[in-house]
């Protein structure tokens, strides 16, 4: 049974990085995509390193020629150590979707931001 | 045991077997012109080893042109019941070094029809590639298309020595000759000298065994710019014959290229998959001259990290010094069919494959 813990205040997440909080022995990383409020694991599941400290940001769409369309802006975050690209909704890894970050669902209640672990 | 033998060399003793096939301004150039040593020799700019022996075998010694194919029957088409052997050429490949383009072009076309009118008809198990010139890929393009339909023509060969990786958009017109022909792209360990001035990382090393060992170097590079340029995305059919470079250095390199792809596969968006993927569906390696440890096994268990028994393709590089005999390869028994002959035919497609159903 998941338990409902205060993360952060809604105005404690920047636009453009994770505010890390901590529960207990879990770190974890609050990120703000659009409108939405979203948790993901602060641990790689490549090597262990802090994911959510790494820079959030969008990437290079699949193309079929030599050229670079940059989007997603501010949905994903790339591992601070290694650059993996995660998905922040999903916490699928761009190159090799069956990697997974860890995900917990987020509720929103005014302006506390509560996370379901 | 159907046997292709994917590095075949057809010898010639002098380069003037060429004259025939040249006219106009670069046949007198070829034959009045300055050249890298006395009349015979084909023109090239040298590197800068010498081998203290001579490259060939000693115990291949032709006096007449004729003699290299009776020498090559002998000792080795039917010696070792080779039932396909591609032709490498030997010098021509070296025209790569050249300056001047136009001539290199020149010269490898003169190489191609003097080996399909005078190599092609002498052997029913001949199979030719034609040479060209990387340094101009339009013309070396319009050289594919001239010869590439020919029925025994099975793939187009440069040397491993270039001046930029092979990947790099400027080859591109050749991969679309190659593709538009159905042919395989073919890299042979040469051309270090003249124009293609990084054969070797850090500088020029010093001597001929320890430079040999090491020249592989320069496949590394080739290899990770086709896959990173995304030739194999453009060219999803295009298979790519890495020749004579080594092989257990490929799942090292492969595993480097997927390790960082997966950090920054957003420098490349027109990849879709992993490196060593479309090393797996593209890319084959000949086995001459293959590494010998001490212990087999650990050749084995990083040849199965490469697919190998699916990537490699035997090659004995006859008639030189580093010659692999077939009956000796060691490659996991259990692999001999598909390394030794089955999987050249899935990258030559134009040898019939009743010959190899038939020969079992």
């Amino acid at each position: 049974m998941a338990s409902k813990q205060f993360a952060c205040k809604a105005s404690e997440v920047p636009a453009d990085a994770a505010k890390i909080i901590k529960l207990g022995n879990l770190s974890l990383g609050i990120f703000r995509v659009g409108d939405g409020y979203h948790a993901l694991l602060n641990v790689c599941p490549h090597k262990g390193a802090a994911l959510c400290q790494g820079p959030v940001c969008g990437t290079t769409k699949q193309t079929d020629k030599a050229e670079f369309v940059y989007e997603r802006a501010g949905e994903l975050v790339r591992c601070a150590w290694h650059g993996w690209e995660f998905d922040i909704r999903t916490g699928e890894f761009l190159v090799d979707p069956r990697v997974k970050a860890r995900t917990f669902p987020v509720s929103v209640e005014s302006e506390d931001i509560f996370v379901h672990v | 045991m159907f046997i292709v033998d994917c590095d075949c060399h057809n010898y010639w003793c002098s380069a003037t077997v060429l004259e025939p096939y040249m006219d106009g301004f670069f046949k007198d150039m070829f034959v009045r012109g300055e050249k890298t040593g006395p009349r015979g020799a084909f023109p090239h700019g040298h590197r800068p080893w010498f081998h203290p022996e001579g490259f060939s075998r000693h115990d291949v010694n032709p006096v007449e042109e004729d003699d290299n194919y009776a020498i090559m029957k002998e000792k080795h088409l039917d010696k070792y019941n080779i039932d396909v052997a591609i032709l490498t050429g030997d010098e021509p490949i070296e025209a790569s070094t050249l300056a001047n383009a136009h001539y290199a072009n020149a010269l490898c076309r003169a190489y191609n029809d003097y080996m399909i009118d005078y190599w092609l008809p002498k052997d029913s198990r001949f199979w030719g590639s034609i040479i060209v010139a990387p340094q101009d890929p339009k013309l070396a393009a319009e050289e594919i298309r001239r010869i590439g339909s020919h029925p025994r023509i099975v793939q187009v060969l440069v040397s491993h020595g270039a001046q930029r990786p092979y990947g790099d958009p400027f080859y591109h017109p050749i991969y679309e000759a190659c593709a538009e022909m159905g042919l395989p792209f073919a890299m042979h360990l040469g051309g270090q000298g003249g124009v293609n001035s990084t054969p070797i990382g850090a500088g020029p090393s010093t001597f001929f065994w320890e430079t040999h060992a090491i020249l592989p170097q320069s496949a590394m590079t080739h290899m990770a710019s086709l896959i990173a340029q995304g030739v194999f995305e453009k060219w999803p059919s295009l298979k790519v014959v890495i020749i004579e470079c080594g092989v257990a250095w490929v799942p090292s390199v492969l595993w480097r290229l997927d390790a960082n792809y997966k950090a920054l596969r957003k420098e490349t968006p027109w990849l879709k998959r992993l490196p060593s993927e479309y090393f797996k569906t593209n890319i084959r390696m000949s086995t001459q001259p293959l590494e010998q440890p001490e212990n087999v096994q650990h050749l084995w268990a990083t040849l199965e990290a490469m697919d190998g028994e699916n990537t490699l393709l035997f090659a004995s590089d006859y008639p030189h010094w580093d010659y692999d005999d077939v009956t000796k390869l060691h490659i996991p028994p259990a692999w001999r069919e598909k390394v030794l002959g089955l999987n050249a035919l899935d990258v030559y497609r134009r040898i019939p494959r009743p010959a190899a159903i038939a020969a079992e």
